[in-house]
């Protein structure tokens, strides 16, 4: 209980200052009545209450959970297990997303009701999958991480200039839509984990970068799907 | 009558947790079965947590929801109607910088560097980092707003930057860089900052709010991970300065 009450404390001191320019600029410029302004304060009050739980819960639950699993996935010394279980974490993390929604609704915006948004999150969710595997490999068999994001970034440069300006803001969206709240803390927990129980492997040269992949994937999508559907 | 809006479309939020959540949870149970065999305390443990975990965030979802997005979209209108439409520029960095300040991925990703730093790295200069290069990308997006800067003047200068900062950066930045940017685009700045932008651009005449409202989260992951990875470069100059 006092853990949460501290939580609560901290989450307060980090929302406070959104909260008081809000209301000062509602207050001042815009002259809400009071209980448009009440319902802010309610609405307030649930996010920091919200943040405060989610980090604690993430703390006690979520990280562990991740870090377990990925501990567990090289452990084994079997290659499957590894491509397998890479696989289907990050496949399953982005097909679960609430907020790949927004994206489906971005594109129908862009290019009208006609591309159907089911295979789109197919196409997204396999190639973070994809990515994701090849993020463990290269924590397992050390291979840089900063050439997988040249050649990444290389490839969405060549692919813009023939993707149309709508296009390319929906997909360079993609990338920052996909990594979801709850995905966070189990990918990054995954990297950890995965990186934490090789010999000489560092936690923070290896453990990090599987957010940033799953954020190319599907960027890259998108366009390509321009490409192949103009 | 507040109970009611307060609480209002609350059925779906949960809806959208769950589902994040059952997916993982069944992968997570498979692997518990077959290879992990953690002991039982341990696993009612995590489940605990992982039950306050998903409360938090239908309780945070829900305010950010009925309390955030509203403000953001009324604000974005309210400003765009000024005569001087370059305020929006400061506006946008300082409401960048607190939303970012606020976002609770941020501080998951800090807790997690310095955890796996032990310290080296610490939680607030990873926090006021990004803050801060989710402020600039805010106030850029604005600017592209008003003035109607297309996209493509920034995405392409700025991959090209990712791509040659990379090179001369330390390499133990790299993936805290690049996570930044997933980071940075949280359900703060993507409901917040998002409607803030299409509020703006629905009091500019000639600009479609939502067409025009793309690409502010692609700005807002970008900046941080160039600002990650120039902070890469200054630990590697210091360190080169010590030894």
């Amino acid at each position: 209980m006092q853990d949460i009450r501290e939580a609560v404390f901290e989450v307060f001191r980090a929302v406070l200052p959104i909260i008081l320019v809000i209301i000062i600029i509602k207050a001042a410029l815009l002259r809400v009545p009071p209980s448009d302004l009440l319902l802010f304060l309610l609405g307030s009050g649930m996010v920091v209450l919200g943040i405060a739980l989610f980090l604690s819960g993430v703390k006690a639950g979520l990280l562990p959970v991740g870090e377990a699993i990925g501990s567990e996935l090289p452990a084994r010394g079997s290659l499957m297990l590894v491509v397998a279980g890479s696989f289907f974490f990050g496949f399953l993390t982005i097909v679960a997303e609430p907020n790949l929604r927004v994206l489906a609704d971005m594109l129908d915006a862009v290019s009208g009701p006609g591309v159907p948004s089911d295979p789109l999150i197919f196409v997204i969710a396999v190639s973070v999958g994809f990515i994701v595997t090849v993020g463990v490999l290269r924590i397992i068999f050390g291979f840089p991480l900063a050439y997988l994001f040249a050649a990444g970034y290389g490839a969405i440069l060549l692919l813009a200039p023939f993707t149309s300006p709508e296009l390319l803001a929906v997909a360079v969206d993609a990338g920052g839509i996909t990594t979801g709240l709850l995905t966070i803390p189990i990918i990054l927990a995954l990297g950890a984990g995965v990186s934490a129980v090789l010999a000489g492997r560092s936690a923070l040269t290896d453990g990090f970068g599987l957010i940033g992949l799953a954020s190319i994937a599907p960027i890259l999508g998108v366009m390509l799907l321009g490409v192949l559907y103009p | 009558m507040t109970a009611v809006t307060l609480l209002g479309g609350i059925d779906q939020v949960v809806l959208e947790v769950a589902q994040a959540l059952v997916p993982l949870l069944i992968f997570f149970a498979v692997f518990q079965a077959l290879y992990l065999k953690l002991p039982r305390v341990y696993v009612v443990n995590l489940a605990k947590g992982i039950l306050v975990a998903s409360l938090g965030m239908v309780l945070f979802l829900q305010g950010v929801n009925v309390a955030f997005l509203p403000a953001g979209r009324e604000i974005g209108e309210a400003v765009a109607a000024f005569d001087q439409r370059w305020l929006l520029i400061p506006f946008g960095f300082i409401l960048g910088f607190l939303a970012t300040y606020a976002e609770p991925a941020v501080r998951v990703l800090g807790y997690q560097v310095e955890e796996s730093s032990s310290g080296y790295i610490g939680e607030s200069l990873i926090l006021y980092t990004l803050s801060f290069a989710v402020a600039v990308s805010v106030s850029l997006g604005m600017a592209r707003l008003v003035y109607g800067i297309p996209l493509l003047y920034f995405i392409m200068p700025g991959y090209l930057l990712v791509v040659i900062l990379l090179v001369l950066t330390d390499k133990e930045f790299v993936g805290i860089a690049f996570d930044s940017g997933g980071v940075a685009t949280g359900p703060m700045a993507v409901t917040f900052l998002l409607s803030l932008a299409v509020g703006v651009a629905a009091g500019i005449e000639g600009r479609n709010p939502v067409i025009d409202g793309f690409g502010l989260i692609a700005l807002i992951a970008l900046a941080p991970i160039l600002s990650v990875l120039m902070l890469g470069i200054l630990y590697r100059r210091t360190r080169g300065e010590d030894t």
